[in-house]
């Protein structure tokens, strides 16, 4: 690991961290109801990195942000910590198995429907258990997860791409030196 | 930048997914709406004691017994109303059917609510819990 990457890793931690402080600001019709912005953070730590630097950058986001936002190791931290690693492996699983089949916008969608798969069964059997409840609020949240992951996904390809074009133009300044 | 530069990228299994979740969540979404009851249910009472709890969907018309004489009431098409009642003024049959809130007749003691019940396990629908015989119920239909 190159210090340069070292960098961009605490780089991606601390957007990741300062998107998830942000988003948990943010007034929504639903209290659950989360836009997943730091999955875009993860997404790319993974597409750049791989998946111990993309879970590592998850772990560090969900402890950090419920510390900062008084929520450690209370029911919201549970139920971000399953959400976050299980969509985190979930892109992994599929990134690995067929690269290439999916584009950040799809890896993203894998990513949101896990995360709310994850949540949904962890609020199942820690805190909510009426399965009708449960049933009933599903397609919904699963609905809404394809619409913002559709989201995170295109910000995530942009980004990826400008990420890639400046890396280029490092590697050609450092060439021409 | 137009929409189209925004998914460039997307491959063939990108959109045929995208599809699948949202065919998916939407059927879901009308599935489990046609499966689950609404959950809301009409509440009746007979001088502060619970009677019925029936679901608003079902449209029947139930007949209660209180102090004063029967009062009858009727569920349709998730309204509730009071069309007998022995009670001088007669004010909970004027008041028509109503789709939430509540009817009370004061002379008969009979209070109906409409709302989300929490009553777990339901209450039977009659009271059993021997006060005489003030709450002998006899359902007309359904």
């Amino acid at each position: 690991m190159q210090l340069q990457d070292k960098y961009r890793i605490a780089l991606l931690s601390a957007y990741a961290i300062a998107l998830h402080g942000f988003e948990s600001l943010l007034p929504t019709p639903i209290p659950w109801l989360k836009l997943g912005l730091a999955n875009i953070i993860t997404l790319i730590a993974l597409l750049l990195y791989g998946i111990r630097v993309a879970i590592t950058i998850t772990l560090i986001r969900v402890t950090l942000a419920s510390l900062f936002t008084g929520t450690f190791l209370g029911p919201a931290f549970i139920l971000s910590l399953g959400g976050g690693v299980t969509s985190t492996l979930s892109m992994w699983f599929v990134l690995s198995i067929s690269p290439g089949l999916l584009s950040p916008i799809g890896l993203s969608l894998i990513g949101a429907l896990f995360h709310n798969i994850a949540q949904l069964f962890l609020a199942y059997f820690l805190f909510i258990q009426r399965i009708e409840a449960i049933l009933l609020i599903s397609p919904v949240i699963i609905f809404i997860g394809t619409l913002t992951g559709t989201v995170n996904g295109v910000v995530s390809g942009i980004l990826l791409k400008d990420l890639k074009k400046a890396d280029k133009k490092i590697q050609n300044e450092n060439k021409s030196e | 930048m137009n929409l189209k530069n925004l998914f460039e990228g997307t491959t063939k299994a990108d959109r045929i997914l995208f599809i699948v979740l949202i065919f998916l969540s939407f059927s879901g979404i009308v599935f489990m709406k046609e499966v689950l009851p609404e959950g809301k249910t009409v509440r009746i009472e007979v001088n502060g004691h619970p009677v019925y709890l029936l679901p608003v969907e079902k449209d029947r018309v139930v007949s209660v017994d209180g102090p004063e004489g029967e009062t009858v009431i009727e569920i349709k098409n998730h309204k509730v109303r009071i069309t007998k009642s022995p009670c001088y003024n007669k004010l909970c049959i004027h008041q028509g059917w109503i789709e939430s809130g509540a009817i009370v007749c004061l002379p008969n003691r009979v209070v109906i609510t409409i709302g989300n019940h929490k009553e777990n396990p339901p209450i039977p629908p009659f009271d059993k819990g021997g006060d005489g015989g003030i709450f002998d119920i006899d359902a007309v239909t359904g």
